[in-house]
C-alpha cells in the first residue's frame, strides 16, 4: 500500500491546481513545439528533403537560392570533382496558383528537379505534371486537378502527393526540369534561365568521402564560381530562420522552466498543508528519506497523468486550429515534453525537501 | 540460570529545559523511574505538569537536556534525529491525545501505514493488522474512513496502530479525555488486554484519577517533578 | 506565505505571457518593421506580385496615374531589393529601400542623424552591428559608395540590416549589381492620402482606377507580407493559449482555496459576517495576488529581455503588455466568479453541525 498514491486517489482535489497547471502547460508546450515544427518545415522542407549532403550555390548569391545561377559548364566541372557521386540540378519559382473552385490563389513553390528528394518519386516523365505537397490540401487542391500558375495561367496537373516539401511557407509542387523552365518563361520571364542552367545543385557524395572536403573540392573544380555547403548550413541560411528558431526555443525553454517552478511552488504549498500528517508519520518512524520519496512519487505520477491529459487536449486543440496555420504534432516532441515534464516535476518537488526534513515529529504529540 | 532482561524503560535523572529569552523553563526536572517488561504505569498530573514532555522523551520524540534514557536496554539519550526515527519505528508505539488518524485512509490502512515505513513483510503485517482490529472489536469497521467512525472507534484504531510494530513500549497520551466514562472504561480495558497479551510495557498519561485502577502502578508529576504519591 | 507562493506562481505564468508576446512581436517586427515604419500609408504593388514586395515591379508612368486618383495627396516610387554590400571589410546582405526625398516612403523611426536627401547617402538600421553614422558601404565590387547619415530602429526587412536611400541611389545600386539591366522599375508606389480621406477607401479607389495594381493600406501590407499571416496565426494561438492557462490556473487555485477555507468562512458567517464582506475579502485577495504576480512578471520580463540573446533586438511594448494584463485580470476574475458563488452559498448553520474528524486535515 502506498500512502502517496492512495492520497492522490482519495484526495484528488488537493492536487488539482498542480494537475490543471501541468495539463495546460503540456498543451502549451506541445502546441508550441508543433507550431515551431510546422513553421520550420514550411520554410525549409524542400531543402531538408534533398537527397545529397551538399548543396552548391553560385558564389555571389550568398546562399540565396533565388539569386543563384549555375550554368552548364559549371555543372560539368562540379561533376568531375573528386568524391562526387551524383549531381542534380534544382530550380524553383515562387508563384500564385489558381485552384479550381477556390476564390483565393494558393502560394506555391514550383520546383524542377533531377535528383529526387526523400519521399518524392523520380521526376514525372511529362512536362506539366507535378507532385503536390499535402499541405496544399488545405487550400482545396485535389489529386488529378489542374492548377493554373502565374498571371498567364500555365497549367500543371497533380499526379500524386508528397509531404514535407514546402519552401518559404509556399506549397511545394515538384515537376521535371522542363516544366520549371516553361513556367518561368510563362510567369517570370525576367528570371528565365538558359537550358542547362540551374539555380542550385544538389550533390551526393561517394560512400566514405568526407562531405566537407568534397565541398571544398567542388569549389576548387569550379574555380571559385560556386559556394558549396552542407545541407544543414543552407537551411540555416534561409532568411529569418535562425532567429525564428532561437525565438521559439527561448519560449519553449522558459515554458519548461516556468513549469518546473510552478510545480515546485505547488508542492511546497502541499507540503505546508500536510505538515501535521508528516509529523505523525515521522512519529511512527518514517524517515525523511521515505517521506521525501512519497513526495517525489506523487510529483512523477502527477506529471505522467497530466501529460496524458494534456496530450489529449492538445490533439483536440489542434483539430480546431485553421488549416492555414502550419501545425505538426510529432511523437518526438511529445516524448521530449513528457520526459521534460517528469524531470521538472521531480526537480520541482526537490525544493520541498528542506521542509520535509525540518518537520519535528514532536509536534504530533502536542 | 535465569536471563536478566533489561527494563522496558529506564530514566536516570532526566531533565528537559527550554530557553525563553533570558529565562529557563524546566519542563521535566531530574526524573528517575524504571518500568518492567509487562508493567502498566499510569502517569497522572495536571496540564502543564510536564507529563507529555516526559512521555515524548521516553518514546524518543524528544531528546533530554540531561540524563539518560534507556528503552529495552538501548541508551537513546544521545541519538540523532535519524537514529531516533529508526528507534521509534522498531521499538515504540504511540497513541496521541488528538488521535491523529490519516483522514483519507481506512481503519485498516491506518494500521498498515506503520508497516509501509518499516519494510516488514507485507503479508504478515496485513494479518497482524486484521488481528489487532478484530481484538479491538473493529471487525466490521475495517474499511471505514475516520469520518465514518465514532470517537471511541477512532481511539481504538489509534490503539491498534500503536501495536503494529510489535513495540517493547507503548506510550499513551490521555486516551479517555474525549470519551464519556463508559467508553473510557472500554478503551482502557482494551488497552490493558492488548498490553498484557503481548507482554508490552505501557505508560499511560492521564489527568483522570478514575482510570488509574487499570494500571499496576501510578506515578504523579507536578511542575516537572516525579513522585510516587500525589501532592497534597 | 501561501499567497506569496501563489503570487509567485501567477507571476511566473504571466511572465511567460509577456515574454512570449515580446519575443514574437520583436520577431515579426524584424521581418516587417521597414514596411510598418515608413511614411507611405498606402502601398501600391503590381497585381501579379500577390502582395509580395519582392515580386512586385511597376512601370514608372503608373506613379502619375496613382497621384491622379482622388484622395491621393502624395505618391512616389518605392524600390526594394536585397543586395550584397561591403561594410567595414566584410560582406553583408542588406535590404535596400529607395524613395524620393520629400515623397512617401521615408523611414519614420529615425533615432539619430537625418534622412538621406542626396545621392550616395543612406540611413541604416541601428540593429546592424558595426554600422554607425559616418561609415561608408559599397557594393561588393567596391563601387557606388553610400555614406551613412542616420540610424533607424524597428525598421528592418526580413530580419536583415536595412538601408534607406534616395530612389536615385537605389537605381544606381541595382545597376551596379546587374550591369545588364537597362531600366530599374520601382517595386511599388508609396502613397500618402489627403488628411481627411479614409486610407481604405482611397486604396479601393486606386484598385478600381488601376486594375493592374493592388493597393494595400500599410497594415494590410504588413499582415500580407509573405509568411507573415501564417506566422502571425501561429503566434496568436500561442499567446491565446498562454493567457487561458494563466486565467484558468488562477481561477482554479482560488476555487480550491475557497473550498479548503470553507470551515473558517462558515464560522465567519455564523458570527454574522455578511456575504458581501466575504466576497470583498476574496476579491481583495485575488487582486492582491494578481498585483504581486504582475509586478513580478514585469520585473522578470525586463530582466529576461536584457539577458537573453535570440539574434534580434527585443523591444518590450508597454501597450501590448497592458492589453494582455487586462485580458488576464478579466479572465482570472471570471474564473474566480465560481468561488464567489460558492462563498455566497455558505450556510452559517454548518458551523455548528459540521462533524469534527478527530484527525488531521
Amino acid at each position: 500500500m502506498k500512502v502517496a498514491l492512495l492520497e492522490l486517489r482519495r484526495r484528488p482535489w488537493r492536487f488539482a491546481p498542480a494537475v490543471i497547471a501541468l495539463v495546460l502547460l503540456t498543451v502549451l508546450l506541445l502546441v508550441l513545439g508543433g507550431l515551431l515544427d510546422g513553421l520550420y518545415n514550411g520554410f525549409t522542407g524542400a531543402l531538408r528533403a534533398q537527397p545529397g549532403e551538399l548543396l552548391a550555390y553560385a558564389a555571389d548569391a550568398r546562399l540565396s537560392m533565388l539569386r543563384s545561377r549555375i550554368d552548364a559548364a559549371t555543372v560539368a566541372e562540379a561533376e568531375r570533382a573528386p568524391g562526387v557521386a551524383q549531381v542534380g540540378g534544382l530550380g524553383t519559382a515562387l508563384l500564385g496558383a489558381t485552384v479550381p473552385g477556390q476564390a483565393t490563389q494558393a502560394n506555391v513553390a514550383l520546383f524542377g528537379y533531377q535528383l529526387a528528394p526523400r519521399g518524392v518519386p523520380a521526376p514525372p516523365s511529362q512536362a506539366g505534371q507535378v507532385y503536390a505537397d499535402t499541405s496544399l490540401k488545405a487550400q482545396g487542391v485535389k489529386k488529378g486537378q489542374t492548377l493554373f500558375l502565374g498571371p498567364k495561367r500555365y497549367p500543371v496537373s497533380i499526379v500524386g502527393w508528397v509531404s514535407g516539401t514546402n519552401f518559404l511557407l509556399q506549397g511545394g509542387l515538384w515537376g521535371n526540369v522542363d516544366t520549371w523552365r516553361e513556367v518561368l518563361a510563362s510567369a517570370r520571364p525576367d528570371l528565365m534561365l538558359a537550358a542547362g542552367t540551374y539555380q542550385v545543385l544538389t550533390i551526393s557524395t561517394a560512400a566514405g568521402a568526407d562531405p566537407t572536403r568534397v565541398a571544398a573540392a567542388i569549389d576548387i573544380a569550379t574555380r571559385g564560381t560556386t559556394h558549396t555547403v552542407m545541407r544543414s548550413l543552407a537551411v540555416a541560411a534561409l532568411p529569418g530562420i535562425k532567429q525564428q528558431r532561437s525565438t521559439f526555443n527561448a519560449i519553449i525553454d522558459t515554458t519548461f522552466f516556468v513549469a518546473a517552478l510552478v510545480v515546485a511552488l505547488f508542492f511546497i504549498l502541499l507540503t505546508i498543508e500536510r505538515m501535521e500528517m508528516y509529523a505523525v508519520f515521522k512519529a511512527v518512524g518514517a524517515s525523511s528519506a521515505q517521506l521525501f520519496g512519497q513526495v517525489v512519487l506523487q510529483a512523477v505520477t502527477i506529471a505522467v497523468l497530466s501529460f496524458g491529459l494534456g496530450a489529449l487536449l492538445a490533439l483536440a486543440v489542434s483539430s480546431v486550429i485553421p488549416p492555414q496555420v502550419p501545425l505538426q504534432l510529432s511523437a518526438g516532441r511529445a516524448i521530449e515534453v513528457a520526459v521534460g515534464l517528469v524531470v521538472m516535476s521531480t526537480l520541482g518537488s526537490v525544493l520541498s525537501l528542506r521542509r520535509v526534513v525540518r518537520i519535528d515529529p514532536a509536534t504530533a504529540i502536542s | 540460570m535465569g536471563h536478566h532482561r533489561a527494563a522496558a524503560l529506564k530514566l536516570e535523572n532526566v531533565r528537559k529545559a527550554y530557553r525563553s529569552g533570558d529565562d529557563e523553563i524546566v519542563a521535566v526536572d531530574r526524573a528517575t523511574l524504571e518500568i518492567g517488561n509487562a508493567e502498566i504505569v499510569a502517569l497522572v498530573g495536571p496540564s502543564g505538569s510536564g507529563k507529555t514532555t516526559l512521555l515524548s522523551i521516553s518514546g524518543g520524540l524528544l531528546s533530554p537536556s540531561d540524563g539518560r534514557v534507556l528503552v529495552a536496554g538501548d541508551d537513546i539519550s544521545g541519538y540523532d534525529p535519524k537514529q531516533l526515527t529508526k528507534f521509534r519505528r522498531e521499538n515504540v508505539g504511540f497513541v496521541f491525545q488528538s488521535v491523529n488518524l490519516v483522514p483519507f485512509l481506512t481503519a485498516r490502512e491506518n494500521l498498515l501505514v506503520v508497516a509501509d515505513f518499516s519494510r516488514r513483510d507485507k503479508k504478515k503485517s496485513a494479518a497482524r493488522a486484521d488481528q489487532l482490529l478484530d481484538e479491538l472489536g473493529l471487525e466490521q469497521r475495517k474499511a471505514n474512513l475516520p469520518a465514518q467512525l465514532s470517537g471511541g472507534e477512532r481511539q481504538r484504531v489509534a490503539v491498534g496502530r500503536a501495536f503494529m510494530n510489535e513495540p517493547d513500549l507503548v506510550l499513551i497520551d490521555e486516551p479517555t479525555s474525549a470519551l464519556d466514562t463508559r467508553l473510557g472504561e472500554q478503551v482502557m480495558e482494551l488497552i490493558v488486554t492488548e498490553v498484557r497479551a503481548r507482554n508490552t510495557a505501557a505508560v499511560i498519561v492521564t489527568h483522570d484519577q478514575r482510570m488509574t485502577h487499570h494500571a499496576d502502578r501510578t506515578l504523579y508529576i507536578t511542575d516537572g517533578v516525579l513522585s510516587d504519591a500525589p501532592r497534597t | 506565505m501561501r499567497f506569496g507562493l501563489l503570487g509567485a506562481a501567477i507571476g511566473l505564468l504571466v511572465f511567460l505571457v509577456f515574454f512570449q508576446q515580446t519575443l514574437l512581436s520583436s520577431l515579426l517586427d524584424s521581418f516587417t518593421g521597414a514596411l510598418q515604419n515608413q511614411s507611405g500609408t498606402i502601398s501600391v504593388y503590381s497585381f501579379e506580385a500577390r502582395q509580395n514586395l519582392e515580386a512586385s515591379a511597376l512601370s514608372p508612368d503608373i506613379i502619375a496615374r496613382v497621384a491622379a486618383v482622388p484622395g491621393v495627396d502624395k505618391a512616389g516610387p518605392l524600390g526594394e531589393a536585397t543586395l550584397t554590400f561591403l561594410a567595414n571589410g566584410r560582406q553583408v546582405d542588406m535590404a535596400v529601400i529607395g524613395a524620393e526625398p520629400g515623397r512617401p516612403g521615408q523611414p519614420t523611426k529615425l533615432i539619430s542623424g537625418r534622412p538621406a536627401t542626396m545621392p550616395g547617402e543612406g540611413v541604416a538600421s541601428s540593429e546592424a552591428k558595426g554600422l554607425t553614422i559616418g561609415d561608408t558601404v559599397t557594393t561588393s565590387a567596391g563601387g557606388s559608395p553610400v555614406r551613412i547619415v542616420g540610424l533607424t530602429e524597428q525598421s528592418q526587412l526580413n530580419v536583415q540590416p536595412t538601408l534607406f536611400v534616395t530612389f536615385g541611389t537605389y537605381t544606381t545600386l541595382r545597376k551596379a549589381a546587374n550591369p545588364d539591366a537597362t531600366v530599374v522599375p520601382p517595386s511599388a508606389v508609396a502613397v500618402i492620402p489627403l488628411p481627411a480621406a479614409n486610407p481604405k477607401a482611397v486604396a479601393a479607389s486606386i484598385n478600381a482606377a488601376l486594375p493592374e495594381t493592388a493597393a494595400l493600406t500599410r497594415s494590410e501590407a504588413v499582415a500580407n507580407a509573405p509568411g507573415v499571416s501564417s506566422t502571425q496565426g501561429s503566434f496568436a494561438i500561442v499567446l491565446a493559449l498562454a493567457v487561458v492557462v494563466v486565467a484558468l490556473v488562477t481561477g482554479f487555485f482560488f476555487l480550491i482555496l475557497t473550498i479548503q477555507k470553507t470551515p473558517s468562512l462558515t464560522l465567519l458567517r455564523a458570527v454574522g459576517a455578511p456575504g458581501s464582506y466575504l466576497v470583498r475579502g476574496l476579491i481583495q485577495q485575488v487582486v492582491l495576488v494578481l498585483g504581486v504576480g504582475l509586478v513580478l512578471a514585469v520585473g522578470l520580463v525586463s530582466a529576461a529581455t536584457a539577458v537573453i540573446n535570440v539574434g534580434l533586438p527585443l523591444t518590450v511594448d508597454p501597450r501590448a503588455l497592458v492589453a494582455s494584463t487586462m485580458l488576464i485580470v478579466g479572465l482570472s476574475l471570471a474564473g474566480v466568479a465560481f468561488s464567489v458563488w460558492r462563498v455566497l452559498r455558505i450556510e452559517p448553520i454548518h458551523a455548528v453541525s459540521r462533524p469534527g474528524l478527530g484527525g488531521i486535515e
